[in-house]
C-alpha cells in the first residue's frame, strides 16, 4: 500500500480533519452559512462604524465649539455660576496645565451677564470674554464669525455678536452695542463697544445671547483685573480626558478648583448621547439575530443531511460528546473564516465612509449641533463587538443541531437516506 | 479428542422489539432467547421482515429492545450509559454494513485507523496495523483514495478492514454481499471465513444470499420475530 502518507496523530486532530473536510464537501451550505456571517459582521461593523463616528463627530463638534475637552473652575462655579466665584491666580493654573501632557490647547474666559442695547433696542445679553489668540487655537473661535471679522488679538473695545442677537437687537456691522451690568466691587459697569463681527456657533441659546469682548475688556468691565471664571483645556486624544483631568487636578493641587471632564460638565448632553447610543443596541440585537437565525437554519439542515454519517461514527464508538465537538468545530471554522473576511469589509466600508461620508439631504440639528454629513469611524470596537457577535450567535445555535446529533440512535440513524 | 468449551459472547434472552409505524405497534422480535459462542460463523436468515437487522442492532447496542436482555462478553448492554455503549462498541464489536458505510470525507486508510484513533492506539502500531490489514483484505494500492473513489467491493473490503482492525470478539455484518456481484461477495466471503479461521473472532451475519448460508456453521432462521431454527454444521 502507498503507506508513506502521514496519519493524524491524535483524535482532535483528527475530528478537525472531518470538520473541515466537511465544510469543503458541502460548498454550497458553507458558503449560505458563511454568507450569512459575513454579511451579518460587515453590517453590523458598519452600524458600530457610522454610530460610533456620527456620535464621534457631535461630541468633537460639542466640545470643541462650547465646552472644550476639560474645565477648570472655582469650586462650585458650575452648579451656581457667579460673578464672584474667579480663578485668581490665572498666570500660575495656566502654567500647569499647559505642563500637562496630552493637552493641546487650552483657554481662559470670564462670563457675565448683562442688558445690551443696540440703538433702541434692548435685550439680555451672557457676555463671554474670550481670550482671542487661545481661543482660536482651542475653539476655532475664528470659524465661528460668519460676517464682518473676529475681535482683534489685543482689547480694542469690539464686540462680536452672535446671530440671533444681532437679529433680536437689529445690530449690523459697525453698529455700537451698550452694555449694562454690574462690576464684581459693586459698581455700575457701563461701555459702549464696536461691533465688528456676527457669529454663529451652532447653539440656539448662545447665539441668541452670546455677545463676545475681548477678555481685557470683559475684566474691566466687570472689575477682575488679572481673573477668569474658566479655563477650558482641549486635549490631543478624546478618548484620554479622564487621564489628563486626573493629571491636571494633581499638577493643580489646588482644593479650592474644581477639574471637571466634559461628561460632567455637559451632563444632560452626556446622558442623551447615551440613552441614544443604547438605542442603537437595539439594532443590532435584530442584526444579530438575522444572523443567528440563519447560520441555525443551515447548521440544522446540515446535520440533518447526515444523519446516516452520525449514525455510522456512534456505530464504530465514536462518543456523542466528539460528535457534539465536530459540529461545534465545523461552525467555528465557517465562523472564524467569515469573521476574517466580515472584518475586511466592515473596515473598508467604514474606511470609505471615514472619508466620503454619507451627506443628509437636509442639515439636521442634534443637541443644537448642525450636522450636514455623518461619518464613519474605524476603530477596535467596530471589529471586536461583531466578531463576538457573530461568533457567539454561531456558537450558541449551533448547540441545539450539535446536541441533536450527539444523541442520535446509531441504528435509527443509519436508516435514513 | 478433547473438547474444548468454547465461551458464550453473546446471550440474549426474551429481546422483544416493537416499533411505532404510523401509530401502530409492530412485532418486530418476538422474545428471541439465543447464545452465540466465540469463533462461531453465524448466518441469521429468514424473509424480509423476519426482523434479522433489527436483531443484529440490539445485539450490538445500536438499537435497545423493548423488553429482554443482551448479555455480550460479559456485559449487560442496557447496564451502560450512551459513552460506555460507545467505548465498548470500539473495543468489542466490528460492523460491516450492506450499504458499506464508510466516512466520505477520509480515505481508505483514515477509514481504517479511525476506531484505533479512537482507541487511543499509538501512532507507530496504528500504522503498521492499517498497512497489514488492508494488505489482508487486498487493498494495498487504494490507501489514499477516497470511498467515492472506489468499486462496491472495494468499499465493502475497506468495511471489514476497518471492522477488523481493532481486533474485536464479534464481527456483526448486515447483509455484506447484498451490493456486491456474486464473485467479489464469495471472494469477500473466503475472506472472511479465512479470518475467522485465523483469528477465531466471531462472525454473525444477516443474509439472504445462499452462498453465505452454505459457508456459515451456525445458520439461525428467523421468522416473525422468533426463531424458527437454529442449526450447527
Amino acid at each position: 500500500m502507498n503507506g508513506t502518507r502521514s496519519v493524524p496523530t491524535t483524535l482532535p486532530t483528527m475530528i478537525l480533519k472531518i470538520a473541515f473536510r466537511n465544510i469543503f464537501r458541502q460548498k454550497r451550505r458553507t458558503i449560505l452559512t458563511a454568507l450569512a456571517m459575513v454579511v451579518g459582521f460587515a453590517l453590523l461593523s458598519l452600524t458600530i462604524g457610522l454610530s460610533d463616528g456620527a456620535y464621534g463627530g457631535i461630541i468633537e463638534m460639542f466640545t470643541r465649539n462650547r465646552t472644550g475637552h476639560i474645565q477648570v473652575h472655582r469650586e462650585g462655579y458650575l452648579d451656581k455660576p457667579s460673578l464672584y466665584k474667579t480663578i485668581d491666580n490665572l498666570s500660575a493654573v495656566g502654567e500647569a496645565i499647559q505642563n500637562t501632557a496630552d493637552v493641546e490647547a487650552w483657554t481662559q474666559r470670564v462670563y457675565g451677564a448683562g442688558l445690551g442695547s443696540v440703538g433702541e433696542k434692548s435685550t439680555g445679553v451672557q457676555i463671554i470674554g474670550v481670550d482671542v489668540a487661545r481661543e482660536i487655537q482651542a475653539t476655532r473661535f475664528d470659524n465661528k464669525v460668519i460676517e464682518g471679522s473676529i475681535l482683534a488679538e489685543i482689547a480694542s473695545h469690539e464686540a462680536v455678536v452672535g446671530k440671533g442677537l444681532a437679529k433680536i437687537l437689529s445690530a449690523k456691522v459697525g453698529s455700537e452695542i451698550v452694555i449694562f451690568s454690574q462690576g464684581a466691587d459693586g459698581s455700575i459697569a457701563n461701555d459702549v463697544y464696536k461691533i465688528v463681527g456676527i457669529a454663529e456657533s451652532g447653539d440656539d441659546i448662545t447665539d441668541r445671547t452670546g455677545c463676545y469682548l475681548h477678555i481685557e475688556d470683559a475684566q474691566e468691565l466687570f472689575v477682575l483685573e488679572g481673573r477668569a471664571h474658566e479655563i477650558v483645556v482641549i486635549v490631543s486624544n478624546i478618548n484620554r480626558v479622564d487621564k489628563v483631568t486626573s493629571e491636571i487636578e494633581a499638577n493643580l493641587s489646588d482644593s479650592t478648583l474644581d477639574v471637571a471632564p466634559w461628561q460632567v460638565i455637559a451632563k444632560s448632553f452626556y446622558r442623551a448621547m447615551k440613552t441614544d447610543q443604547q438605542g442603537d443596541a437595539i439594532s443590532r440585537w435584530v442584526i444579530m439575530l438575522i444572523v443567528a437565525i440563519g447560520v441555525l437554519n443551515t447548521v440544522l439542515m446540515s446535520v440533518l443531511e447526515r444523519t446516516r454519517e452520525y449514525g455510522v461514527l456512534k456505530a464504530v464508538g465514536t462518543k456523542p460528546v466528539q460528535i457534539f465537538w465536530l459540529v461545534i468545530c465545523e461552525v467555528v471554522i465557517i465562523a472564524l473564516a467569515s469573521i476574517c473576511v466580515g472584518a475586511l469589509l466592515g473596515i473598508l466600508a467604514n474606511y470609505l465612509f471615514s472619508i466620503y461620508g454619507i451627506t443628509y439631504p437636509e442639515e439636521i440639528t442634534y443637541g443644537g449641533m448642525k450636522l450636514k454629513t455623518l461619518y464613519a469611524e474605524v476603530n477596535v470596537r467596530s471589529l471586536y463587538i461583531p466578531a463576538i457577535t457573530v461568533m457567539l450567535s454561531a456558537a450558541v445555535v449551533s448547540l441545539f443541531p450539535a446536541i441533536k446529533a450527539a444523541r442520535i440512535m446509531p441504528a435509527k440513524a443509519m436508516r435514513t437516506h | 479428542m478433547e473438547q474444548v468449551q468454547k465461551a458464550d459472547v453473546i446471550v440474549t434472552a426474551g429481546v422483544t422489539k416493537v416499533y411505532e409505524a404510523d401509530g401502530v405497534p409492530v412485532n418486530a422480535l418476538n422474545g428471541i432467547d439465543l447464545t452465540i459462542r466465540s469463533g462461531e460463523f453465524t448466518a441469521i436468515v429468514g424473509p424480509s421482515g423476519s426482523g434479522k437487522t433489527t436483531f443484529l442492532n440490539i445485539i450490538s447496542g445500536l438499537d435497545s429492545p423493548t423488553a429482554g436482555s443482551v448479555r455480550l462478553a460479559g456485559k449487560v448492554l442496557s447496564e451502560m450509559s450512551g459513552n460506555e455503549l460507545s467505548d465498548f462498541r470500539r473495543d468489542n464489536i466490528g460492523f460491516v454494513f450492506q450499504a458499506y458505510n464508510l466516512i466520505p470525507v477520509l480515505t481508505v486508510e483514515e477509514n481504517v485507523e479511525y476506531i484505533m484513533l479512537l482507541a487511543g492506539v499509538p501512532k507507530a502500531e496504528r500504522h503498521d496495523r492499517v498497512i497489514a490489514m488492508l494488505e489482508a483484505v487486498g487493498l494495498e494500492g487504494v490507501a489514499d483514495r477516497t470511498p467515492t473513489q472506489l468499486s462496491g467491493g472495494q468499499q465493502q473490503r475497506v468495511a471489514i478492514a476497518r471492522a477488523m482492525v481493532s481486533e474485536p470478539q464479534i464481527i456483526l455484518a448486515d447483509e455484506p454481499t447484498a451490493n456486491l456481484d456474486s464473485k467479489t461477495g464469495a471472494d469477500l466471503l473466503v475472506m472472511m471465513r479465512r479470518l475467522n479461521t485465523e483469528t477465531g473472532m466471531t462472525f454473525i451475519f444477516s443474509t439472504h444470499d445462499p452462498m453465505v448460508m452454505e459457508g456459515a456453521t451456525r445458520l439461525i432462521t428467523l421468522r416473525d420475530g422468533r426463531i424458527d431454527t437454529d442449526e450447527r454444521r
